[in-house]
Formats: C-alpha cells, structure tokens, sequence
C-alpha cells in the first residue's frame, strides 16, 4: 500500500515554472516522511500484534482458573510486582547475575588464551582435539550434583560449574577464528618479525574476534541454564532458589513468576549482548564483511 | 610417533594429573582416583540397571528431539517463506529461543508431574529453537531468480514446498537437527538430575547422594561418551546428505 503511493507522482502545485520544481520536491518530501512513518508504524504493528494476542488469551484463559497449579496471570504479575519492590527477586537476581558473570569472564579468558595457543599450533591442537570433544559433550547438567555434592552449595562451585559449561564454545570459536587469519597476514607478521607477544595482541586477537565473540553468544545461554539448574538444584539464593523455594512451599503463582522471570532476564541479556557485540566489532560490520 | 599413539599419551597424561591432583589432597576426600573410576566404567558395562536407565534417556532425548525436528522444519518453511509471519513472529521466536526452559521444569513437574512425558516435552521444547531459527534463516535466503522462475512456470504450491524450498534450506536445517540432538541429551540428563526422572542424570544423582562417587563418574563418563558419538555420526551424516551442498561452493 505505502509502496503504491511512493510510487506515484506528485500532482504539480499551482505555481511558475520556476517554483514548480521546489513544490514538487517540497510535496514529494512530505509524502516520502508521511509514507515512511506508516510504513514504521505498519511494522512495529506486525512485530508485536502477536506478542498482544498471546499476552491476552493467557490472560482471558487463565483468569478464572480453578486449577491451582495454573493460577491467572494477573496473580502472577502481582506476586512478580509485590517481590520485584520488596528486594527478594532484586538480591537474589543479583547474586545469579554475579555468578553469571564471573563464570562467563573466567570462561571467556580461559578459552581465549587456550583457543589461541591451540590454533597456532597444529599438532598439538590435533592431539588434544578428541578430548575437547569429549568434554564439549557431557551434559553440563550433570556435573551440578557432583561439583555441589564435592564443593558444597557455596558460590564458588556454582561460577566455576558456569565457566566450565561455557568455555567449550569460547574455545572452540576461538580455534576456528585463529584458522581463519589470511594466510598473507600471517607470512608479513612473519617476515616483519613481529614478536609473539603482539602478533598474538595484533594480529591474530582482532582477526579471530569476530569469531570468538560469536562463541560468546553461543555460551551466553548455556551459562544462564547452568547458573538456574545449579540453584534449582541446591542453593539458599538466588533466581533458581527463589523458584525453587516457592515450588516447594506452594507459591504457585511465585513459582510461575520467578520461571518467567529468568525467561525474560535471558531475552534482555541476549538483547543487550547485541548490541555489545554491534559496539566491540563495529569496524568488522562497517567492513561490510559476513 | 603417530597422531593416535600422540593421542593416547595425551589422554594419559591427563588420568596422571587427575591422580596426581587426587594424590596431593587438594581436591575433597571423597573425589576418586584413576582406578577407582576405571573399575566403575567396568561394572556399568555389564550393569542392567545402568542399560535401563541409558535407554530411557536416550528415548526421551530422541522422542522429543524428533517431535522438535518435525515441529521445527514445518512451522519454519511457512514462517520463512512468507515475509508477513516471518515479522510477526521475530520478537516471539527470539524470547523463546534465549528461554532458559530448564528454568521451567517446577512450573512443568507440577503440571505434568515427574514423568517421561514430562521430559519429552522439555527435551522437544528446548530443541524446537535450534531447528525453528536455522529453518527459517534458510527458507528466507531463497534465491530470487529461483522463486521468479518457479512464478513463471506456475509450480504448483505443493511440489515448490518439497522440491524447491526444502532443498534449498536443507543445508540450514541439517545445522538445526545437529544443534539440537546435542541439546537433547543434555537437557534430557538435566531434566533427570532437576526431577528424579528415571535415566542416566537421575542415576548420578543418586550415586553422589550414597557416596558412589566412582559410578557418579563413570556414569557422567557415559553421559559425555553418548553425546560426542551422537556430534561425530551427525557431523558425518550431513557431510554425506549435503555433499552436493559442498561441491556448489567450492
């Protein structure tokens, strides 16, 4: 419909012919922003029409619910409201939050300093492959009951369970970035005779980055279902207790709060690293690369 | 000295420093030795519960992984190739897809309660994401000399489904299924391990609560194996299916 209507011309206003073309461009301008803002409104519209539907059947269906395990989510938001302003969900958050991000970082300088060293060395990334592999592949899950039954429920088991799950995809990125350096790139830092320390700084850190952050995004994930399963599994804090404490006291509707909670925490720090990762590679989006 | 004998030692070197660590004392008493976990890994090949307890989390982790392949592939072909639902849906699909479910699981036990369905249906609705994004990544990026041609000889819906989208978002969608049966198996053991749900996750719970720390090990050994076998058999079945694929851009 827009398209249509940027498509034909402007009728020519009353004027001289040297006026003419001004008023053309002048009503052609107008027409254009009028047409862009519809056509803006049009999708922020298509964006969220869903979302609203979605939001509203919950909230018509469940509202006179007599299963107590399905409460309305009007409950639901109130409970989320009433422990969002007294500070249980905000501590607890934070604590998560911590945990989170201290496994992420510790992940993140492990597989970066492990990624580079293996992708510059060929046989001994060759040797160790099979192990990575096999490490890559237990079920993080699984190792929360042994590192909390081994280390007890305390914040230190939880962050190095965190950066164990997320290193893997951080390595392995980071190897695959390090493959990637043109081979021309590696044969001048050769013949320059750039010293180890800032080739490694220089030249190959900022050409595997994009790869590496990307490895990033796949462990973003995978340290908050780790971060929610640890205190789900054993905890006196945090997001998963919280969960988990309701369940266990019958707060049904705390329950369903603290579940979607972490669910929209998830969203938002995915968002969030978007826009990080915009920021930090900004050179490599404007390169026009892919 | 060749790369497997190269390989070996490494793996080796590894039980050593395991032991040596075990040895100094710096990690907690009950962490077991080379040995131990090697006796362990013995037993549980001639276990029956441990069999039992490995073919149900591998049909859950399958059942519901087929369910999130089958579900994903043709709610993305549609939501791919029609521009109007791919927007609508954006915003939808990408809460969904950074949800931790996991999170989920005593909203889920209470209304499903600790059972196999139960897992099926965490286990399908986290692999449903994987397959779901790639599929409709691959069903946009059709070409459009492709699609203007398939107008202009008016191929029939049907067969432009099978014949041309399908094809052309296969290489997409092989990503999503791989992505996801690794995600099967972890979420399946971790629905275990969160719920007692019968299966591998359930098994190590157990034996880290009696101070079997050996078999919790050697079951986690398992755990890990089953995964990196089911990565290396995909990686080298989508190799196969998609040769064609590789010949084109090379």
């Amino acid at each position: 419909m827009t398209e249509t209507a940027l498509r034909t011309p402007p009728k020519p206003g009353p004027g001289t012919v040297s006026t003419k073309n001004a008023s053309v461009r002048q009503a052609g301008g107008t027409f254009r922003e009028r047409s862009r803002f519809a056509k803006a409104l049009l999708n922020v519209l298509q964006r969220t029409w869903l979302i609203a539907l979605v939001f509203a059947i919950w909230w018509t269906a469940s509202a006179n619910s007599t299963n107590i395990f399905i409460p309305s989510l009007e409950d639901i938001l109130l409970s989320l409201r009433r422990d969002l302003s007294n500070g249980v969900i905000g501590s607890g958050a934070s604590y998560s939050l911590t945990n989170l991000g201290a496994g992420l970082l510790l992940a993140v300088v492990v597989g970066i300093a492990g990624g580079l060293v293996l992708g510059e060395t060929r046989r001994l990334r060759e040797i160790v492959d099979p192990v990575i592999h096999f490490f890559r592949s237990v079920p993080q899950a699984a190792l929360v009951p042994l590192i909390i039954g081994a280390f007890g429920i305390g914040q230190g088991p939880k962050i190095y369970t965190i950066a164990f799950a997320c290193m893997w995809p951080v390595l392995l990125n980071t190897i695959d970035g390090v493959l990637g350096v043109e081979p021309t790139i590696r044969k001048f830092s050769k013949v320059y005779r750039i010293p180890a320390g800032l080739h490694f700084r220089r030249v190959v850190l900022p050409a595997a980055l994009p790869q590496i952050v990307a490895g990033i995004r796949v462990a973003l994930p995978i340290g908050i279902t780790v971060m929610v399963v640890s205190e789900l599994f054993a905890a006196n804090k945090g997001l998963g207790f919280y969960i988990l404490n309701s369940s266990a006291t019958f707060q049904v509707p705390e329950t369903w709060a603290g579940a979607l909670l972490v669910g929209v925490i998830g969203y938002i720090l995915s968002l969030l690293f978007i826009v990080f990762e915009r920021r930090i590679l900004s050179w490599y989006f404007k390169s026009g690369a892919k | 000295m060749g790369l497997t004998s190269q390989r070996l030692l490494a793996v080796a070197a590894l039980l050593a420093v395991w032991q040596l660590v075990i040895w100094s004392g710096s990690l907690p008493s009950m962490t077991p030795g080379v040995p131990a976990i090697v006796t362990a890994i013995a037993n549980a090949f001639t276990s029956a519960l441990f069999w039992t307890s490995l073919a149900q989390t591998m049909t859950a982790a399958v059942t519901g992984w087929v369910i999130a392949v089958t579900a994903g592939t043709v709610l993305g072909l549609v939501i791919g190739s029609v521009p109007m639902l791919d927007r609508s849906t954006s915003i939808l699909i990408d809460f969904g897809r950074s949800f931790p479910v996991l999170a989920l699981m005593p909203v889920v036990i209470m209304l499903l309660g600790a059972t196999a369905q139960m897992e099926i249906f965490v286990v399908s609705l986290s692999c449903l994401w994987p397959v779901l994004v790639q599929t409709i990544y691959g069903a946009r990026r059709m070409d459009a000399s492709v699609v203007d041609t398939a107008r202009t000889f008016q191929i029939p819906r049907l067969l432009w489904f099978r014949r041309i989208l399908l094809p052309s978002a296969t290489p997409f969608i092989s990503t999503g299924i791989r992505i996801s049966a690794s995600i099967a198996i972890l979420v399946s053991v971790g629905v275990e391990v969160l719920s007692q749900t019968p299966g591998i996750g359930r098994q190590i719970t157990l034996a880290q609560q009696a101070q079997r720390w050996d078999q919790a090990f050697a079951y986690l050994f398992f755990a890990g194996l089953v995964g990196w076998g089911i990565a290396g058999l995909l990686n080298l079945a989508e190799g196969k299916i998609l040769k064609w694929n590789r010949q084109a851009n090379d």
